[in-house]
C-alpha cells in the first residue's frame, strides 16, 4: 500500500515539473532564440537557424541604432504613457475620493456605468476616436495618445481607486473635519497619502498598457517625432526586409526598458494585480 | 451630516467634472456616435445619409466578415477553455509552493509585460517557413516543415498555440484566489485522509470557482475583441483565414468606409456583451458558490 502511495506521489512529482517546466520554456525559448539569433549573420541564420553563432558580432546592434532613432523612440512612449498615468490618476482619485467618501443622489449609478466601461471592446471605437482626435487638432500629437490612453483607463482606476478608498476608517476623515480640515484638504492631506498603494496599481496598469499599446499609436500619429517605440518596431521592421538578424537586434533592444523595469518592479506588478482581482 | 452634504454639493460637482467630461467624451459620445453612424450611409469625407440596415446587410452578406466572426467565436473558446484551464493548472501547483515558485511566476508572467509588437514580431519569425526555429525542430525531429502562418489551413491554430505564452496573466489571479483558501481546510482533510488530488477537486476547485469564472468571462470576452496580435502577424490573412471583426473593422476605416466600420462595431459590441452574458447564465446558476467565493 505505502509502495503504491509512493509511486502514485513519484508520478505526481513528475507531471508536475514536467508542466513548470514546458510553461517555462515556452515563456523563455522565444527570447533565448532571438537573443541568439541577433548576433549570427543572416546566411548562418538561414543556413544553421538553431546553431550558437560562428561569434558574437554587435554589428547588428550597431546597425539598428544606426538605423532607428531608438532614443527618440523611447522617449516618446515615456512620455505618453506617463502624461497618461498622471492624468487618469489625478481624473480617477478626484473623482473617486467623491465617490468614496461623499453620500449623494446617483453616486452608485455614476460608478456602475464608468465600471461597466471595461464591457467595451475600445476597438469598435477606432472611427469616432480617429473623428475626436482630429477635430481637437491634436492628431501626430503626443497629447492625443495621453488623452486617449487615460480614458480608455478610466474604467479600471476608478474601480480600483473607488474599492481602496472605501476601506479607508471613516474616523480620519472626522477627527480631520473636527481640527478644521477643508473638503480639499480631507482630499490631499489624508485620502490621497493613505491611497498611495491603490494608486500606484491603478498607474501600473495604465502605464503597461500606455506603454504597449500600438493600435492608437498607430491611429493617430504619422510623423517620426510623435512615433512611439511600439509603433518604431513595426516600422524599422520594415526597413529590415532582408535583414532579418538586424531586425532581431533591433526588437532586443526594444524591449530591454520593459524587461529591466520588469525585474525591478515584478514584485509590486504582481501585488498590484493581485488587490485587483480580490473583488474578482 | 445633512448640512455638510449640502455645502459640499458644488465640490463634489467639481471633483466628478473631470470624470465625466473624459468618460463621456470617450465611451458615451462614441457608443451614440457608432449606433447613429451605423445607419448610415457614409464614406469618409463625404456626407452622410440615411441608409437603414443597409451596413449590416452587407456585412452579413460578405463571407470575409462571416468568417471574421466565426474565427473570434474560436478565439474565445480558445481563450475561454484551453487558457483558463491550462492557467488554472499551474496556480495550482504553484500555490503548493514548490521550489523556485515566486520565481516561475514572475517568468510565466514576463510575456504581459513585454509588447504585443516584439511577441508578435518573434513568433513570425519563429514560425517562418525558411529560417524559424520551430520549422528547424520539427526537421531535426524527422518530422514535416510546414509554413505555418502562410498556409490557411494551420495559419490561425497557429496564432491561437503562441498565445499559451500569455497564461502568466490569469494565472496570477487564479493564484492568489488559491492563496487566500485557509490553510486549516487543507489541515482537515489531511487528517480525514484525503489525497493531495482529492484536496485539490474538492477543496480548491470549488474554493476558486468564482475567481475561475469571472477570468474564463474576460478571457473570453478578450476573446470576440481578439486584433492585435493578428494584425501584426498576418494581416488577417492569408485569404482571410485569420481575420476577425478588429480586422474588418480597421480595413473598412482604412477604406473610408466609415458606416461600415461603426456597424462592424455595434455588432463587435453585441457578440462581446452576448458572450459574457451567457456564460454567466450558463456557469453562474448552477453555482451558489460562485459569488461568495469572490
Amino acid at each position: 500500500m505505502k509502495k503504491q502511495v509512493n509511486f502514485a506521489g513519484a508520478a505526481a512529482s513528475i507531471l508536475k515539473w514536467f508542466v513548470l517546466i514546458f510553461f517555462l520554456l515556452v515563456a523563455l525559448l522565444p527570447f533565448v532564440w532571438l537573443i541568439l539569433s541577433s548576433f549570427k549573420t543572416n546566411y548562418e541564420l538561414e543556413t544553421q537557424p538553431l546553431a550558437m553563432p560562428g561569434h558574437f558580432s554587435f554589428e547588428n546592434y550597431a546597425n539598428a541604432l544606426k538605423t532607428a532613432d531608438l532614443a527618440r523612440l523611447f522617449l516618446n512612449s515615456i512620455i505618453a504613457a506617463t502624461g497618461a498615468v498622471a492624468l487618469n490618476l489625478l481624473v480617477t482619485a478626484m473623482a473617486g475620493f467623491v465617490l468614496s467618501r461623499e453620500n449623494f443622489k446617483g453616486r452608485d449609478t455614476i460608478l456602475t456605468i464608468v465600471t461597466a466601461g471595461v464591457l467595451i471592446p475600445i476597438i469598435s471605437f477606432m472611427v469616432p476616436y480617429f473623428m475626436i482626435i482630429t477635430k481637437l487638432g491634436l492628431y501626430d500629437n503626443l497629447a492625443a495618445l495621453i488623452i486617449v490612453y487615460a480614458a480608455i483607463n478610466l474604467p479600471v482606476s476608478l474601480s480600483l481607486i473607488t474599492s481602496f478608498m472605501k476601506a479607508i476608517p471613516k474616523e480620519l476623515e472626522e477627527a480631520a473635519t473636527i481640527d478644521g480640515c477643508s473638503f480639499s484638504q480631507r482630499f490631499t492631506r489624508i485620502i490621497l497619502p493613505l491611497s498611495r498603494s491603490g494608486l500606484a496599481t491603478a498607474g501600473t496598469f495604465c502605464f503597461i498598457y500606455a506603454w504597449n499599446d500600438f493600435i492608437m499609436a498607430m491611429l493617430f500619429t504619422s510623423s517620426v517625432s510623435s512615433r512611439t517605440i511600439q509603433l518604431g518596431i513595426k516600422f524599422f521592421t520594415s526597413q529590415f526586409i532582408t535583414d532579418y538578424t538586424g531586425m532581431f537586434a533591433a526588437i532586443v533592444l526594444s524591449m530591454v526598458p520593459s524587461i529591466a523595469a520588469y525585474i525591478f518592479l515584478h514584485n509590486k506588478i504582481i501585488s498590484g494585480l493581485t488587490a485587483g482581482a480580490v473583488k474578482g | 451630516m445633512k448640512t455638510r452634504k449640502n455645502s459640499n454639493t458644488a465640490m463634489i460637482i467639481l471633483y466628478l467634472a473631470p470624470l465625466i467630461i473624459l468618460f463621456a467624451a470617450f465611451f458615451l459620445y462614441p457608443l451614440v456616435f457608432n449606433i447613429y453612424t451605423s445607419f448610415m450611409k457614409w464614406k469618409g469625407g463625404g456626407e452622410m445619409s440615411f441608409g437603414g440596415f443597409r451596413n449590416y446587410i452587407k456585412l452579413f452578406e460578405d463571407d470575409s466578415f462571416l468568417l471574421a466572426i466565426k474565427n473570434n467565436v474560436i478565439w474565445a473558446l480558445a481563450q475561454g477553455f484551453i487558457q483558463i484551464p491550462l492557467a488554472a493548472l499551474v496556480a495550482f501547483i504553484l500555490a503548493r509552493e514548490p521550489k523556485g515558485w515566486k520565481l516561475l511566476r514572475t517568468v510565466y508572467f514576463l510575456p504581459n509585460v513585454i509588447s504585443t509588437v516584439a511577441i508578435a514580431m518573434v513568433w513570425v519569425a519563429l514560425y517562418n517557413p525558411q529560417y524559424g526555429a520551430i520549422n528547424a525542430v520539427i526537421a531535426a525531429l524527422g518530422g514535416r516543415p510546414q509554413n505555418w502562418l502562410g498556409d490557411p489551413a494551420t495559419a490561425l491554430g497557429s496564432i491561437i498555440m503562441m498565445t499559451v505564452i500569455y497564461i502568466g496573466y490569469f494565472m496570477i489571479i487564479i493564484l492568489a484566489a488559491v492563496m487566500n483558501i485557509p490553510k486549516e481546510l487543507y489541515e482537515a482533510a489531511e487528517i480525514d485522509g484525503a489525497s493531495k488530488m482529492q484536496q485539490e477537486f474538492r477543496i480548491t476547485l470549488p474554493m476558486t470557482r468564482g475567481t475561475i469564472l469571472t477570468c474564463m468571462t474576460l478571457a473570453m470576452a478578450y476573446g470576440m475583441r481578439h486584433f492585435e496580435t493578428t494584425y501584426l502577424m498576418t494581416g488577417g490573412g492569408p485569404a482571410y483565414a485569420t481575420n476577425t471583426m478588429g480586422i474588418a473593422l480597421y480595413n473598412k476605416m482604412d477604406a473610408l468606409r466609415y458606416g461600415e466600420a461603426n456597424a462592424a462595431g455595434i455588432i463587435l459590441i453585441l457578440l462581446g456583451s452576448v458572450v459574457i452574458v451567457l456564460i454567466r447564465r450558463f456557469f453562474g446558476r448552477r453555482d451558489p458558490m460562485a459569488d461568495s467565493a469572490q
